[in-house]
């Protein structure tokens, strides 16, 4: 059974400084995003029990041939990447354009696993419009997996309660980060993550065409909420302002 | 020259703060009060090559360079001083046998060891000497296809875990020092209770009796008379381990400081808006750095050992240098602490009884002077 897990190369984020409410993201480390780590531990573990290969997908500026270390050392047995400076910052569309284009090229893949969100945007939509392009069906929300014969049984982590869906392979599935806890390379894996074998297409390798990007990220940052920056000096008047407010006492 | 770290020096640094940071800092304060590593962390540390880092992929290793090693025992040495140091201990008995030790016994004594099924002792000092060749009292006498060993050893890292000890003892033919890897447990070695030391609770030192233990001729490690030059160029490497734990010791140390003094408010406002503390912290982060780097190029130059004197000299100078800073960071964090930081409850008070065994242990900072002393005015 083949795996392809995308993986997207993001800065560190616990190494990132804000200054003027901006992120300075000049020689911040880059590594893979933390969700994206626990869908290649369930590769690794569907692999582990069923056999076949783990591929790490990931498309991003031309550090990821040093980032990709990450997940041959922590289990994936190869690599595909694709590099472009354009790419690490690239709008959904495009990037599942390239992740879909490349998984074509792969070929015989039973299941493509995405990570819930982005570790950086978190925007989510990469796996659905990877699926949507190859025509696969697709689960989210992932919290256990399965392989029974051609089927995956998928549990879904709804608001609400939990799903079980029965899906014919191939699939795309995005799992969510408490799914299992990403293992930790030894030594000699890390070492030996290098020499695994690893493929680096171009972007004039895959018979795609990238349109202008339709998405403009202005800002990453948490709305700001005014604040109306009251003193009180005792709870009673505190009680008295949150019920002029209406925060309480509706 | 370049001061940046690779991919993989990086990953293996990762690696060592992740399995600190989620294992081994949660029984931290168990380790030091129990002065016992728990089990699953000595099987955690081997499934991550830990105990081999530096040694060669035949002989069981990780081929990690002792520059990957220095990453990770920093790590480990910032979470708990005893778990490193007796991946340091064990490592210099394991340097002793890589560099000196024949084909035979590197795969009999390595391969276990490299691979955290044993863990490995190196035993010179004696109750009457610390570090001179000349007082060692233990005795070998050389009967037929044996050598027959009496004597005790005083302070012994791992002495209680199974696996391979190396033995310094005085041929009683020759009357040189010769190094002699027994397997401990055979008949005749005994070991003491642990003994209850200020710090670094968890890598237990005990003392080692021998009673007419019989060591295979063939268990000579570098030939007859050698004892010396393995003593000296072993605690070399040796150094490599005890400097990294100390450094972690000062990383602790500063990251404590740069919490306590974030959240310790006075009069409405943290005492890290006060400038006599924040000039502590800035010689924490000075020593920090400059410890940091001394260590990493200790590291790169264990890695690939030209001249062993000029060698002892760097291990001497590095070993000096970080772990007396380290017992300052240590002693700056509590200060800042005030009270609290001699309550045992606070974590600045383990940094600090860790941090004061560095300069007593491998040879004490004014033997390490004199080594150093001694090379640099014979190069002159």
């Amino acid at each position: 059974m083949n795996i392809v897990v995308a993986m997207k190369q993001i800065p560190d984020l616990h190494q990132i400084r804000m200054r003027d409410r901006q992120p300075v993201l000049d020689d911040v480390p880059l590594t893979l995003g933390n969700i994206d780590k626990n869908a290649l531990e369930a590769a690794v573990h569907l692999r582990d029990t069923h056999g076949g290969k783990v591929i790490a997908l990931s498309a991003g500026s031309e550090e990821l041939e040093d980032t990709i270390k990450e997940a041959l050392a922590a289990g994936a047995d190869e690599a595909f990447m694709i590099l472009d400076d354009s790419l690490d910052n690239a709008d959904s569309s495009v990037i599942a354009a390239v992740l879909a284009a490349t998984i074509r090229k792969i070929n015989d893949v039973d299941i493509i696993l995405f990570g819930e969100g982005s570790g950086d945007n978190y925007s989510g939509q990469v796996g659905s419009r990877v699926a949507g392009i190859l025509g696969l069906p697709q689960v989210g929300y992932a919290s256990s997996m399965e392989v029974q014969g051609n089927s995956a049984i998928v549990t879904r982590s709804l608001e609400d309660g939990e799903e079980i869906l029965e899906v014919e392979l191939p699939v795309v599935i995005a799992v969510m980060a408490d799914i299992n806890e990403p293992r930790i390379p030894s030594v000699s894996q890390i070492l030996k993550a290098g020499r695994k074998p690893q493929e680096v297409l171009e972007l004039d390798d895959l018979a795609i065409e990238i349109l202008e990007e339709p998405v403009v990220t202005e800002s990453n940052l948490a709305p700001e909420t005014p604040r109306k920056q009251v003193v009180v000096k005792s709870v009673d008047e505190l009680i008295a302002v949150l019920r002029t407010e209406g925060v309480i006492g509706r | 020259m370049n001061f940046n770290l690779t991919k993989e020096q990086l990953l293996i640094q990762k690696m060592a703060r992740d399995f600190a940071e989620r294992y081994i800092e949660p029984v931290a304060e168990q380790i030091d009060r129990e002065n016992k590593i728990p089990d699953e962390i000595i099987e955690g540390l081997a499934a991550l090559d830990l105990f081999g880092i530096p040694f060669a992929e035949k002989y069981g290793g990780a081929d990690g360079g002792y520059d990957g090693y220095v990453l990770a025992m920093e790590q480990i040495g910032k979470v708990s001083g005893g778990v490193a140091v007796t991946i340091s201990a064990h490592s210099l008995a394991l340097g002793a046998i890589s560099t000196f030790g024949n084909e035979e016994q590197k795969v009999k004594y390595m391969t276990p060891g490299c691979q955290g099924q044993h863990i490995l002792s190196f035993a010179f000092t004696e109750p009457g000497t610390g570090s001179d060749p000349k007082q060692i009292t233990t005795t070998a006498v050389k009967d037929g296809d044996y050598y027959v060993l009496n004597g005790t050893k005083r302070f012994i890292s791992n002495a209680n875990f199974p696996g391979a000890i190396v033995i310094f003892a005085r041929d009683n033919e020759s009357g040189k020092i010769t190094a002699f890897i027994v397997e401990k447990w055979t008949e005749g070695y005994t070991v003491s209770e642990p003994w209850d030391k200020i710090g670094q609770h968890g890598g237990q030192l005990l003392d080692v009796y021998l009673k007419d233990v019989k060591v295979p001729v063939e268990n000579v490690l570098g030939g007859p008379g050698m004892g010396y030059p393995i003593l000296q160029l072993g605690i070399s490497f040796g150094k490599v381990g005890v400097s990294s734990t100390a450094l972690g010791a000062i990383l602790a140390a500063y990251e404590e400081t740069l919490k306590y003094s974030k959240e310790k408010m006075h009069r409405d406002s943290s005492i890290a808006k006060f400038q006599a503390v924040q000039l502590r912290i800035a010689d924490m982060a000075i020593k920090y750095e400059a410890a940091r780097w001394l260590t990493y190029r200790f590291g790169c130059l264990a890695n690939e050992v030209k001249d062993p004197r000029q060698f002892a000299k760097e291990a001497a100078l590095t070993k000096t240098f970080v772990c007396e800073t380290a017992v300052d960071a240590a002693r700056v964090a509590m200060d800042i602490h005030g009270s609290y930081g001699l309550m045992n409850d606070y974590k600045v008070a383990r940094i600090y009884r860790d941090a004061i065994i560095g300069p007593q242990i491998e040879g004490v900072s004014d033997m390490q002077k004199m080594i150093i002393a001694g090379v640099a005015l014979s190069s002159y």
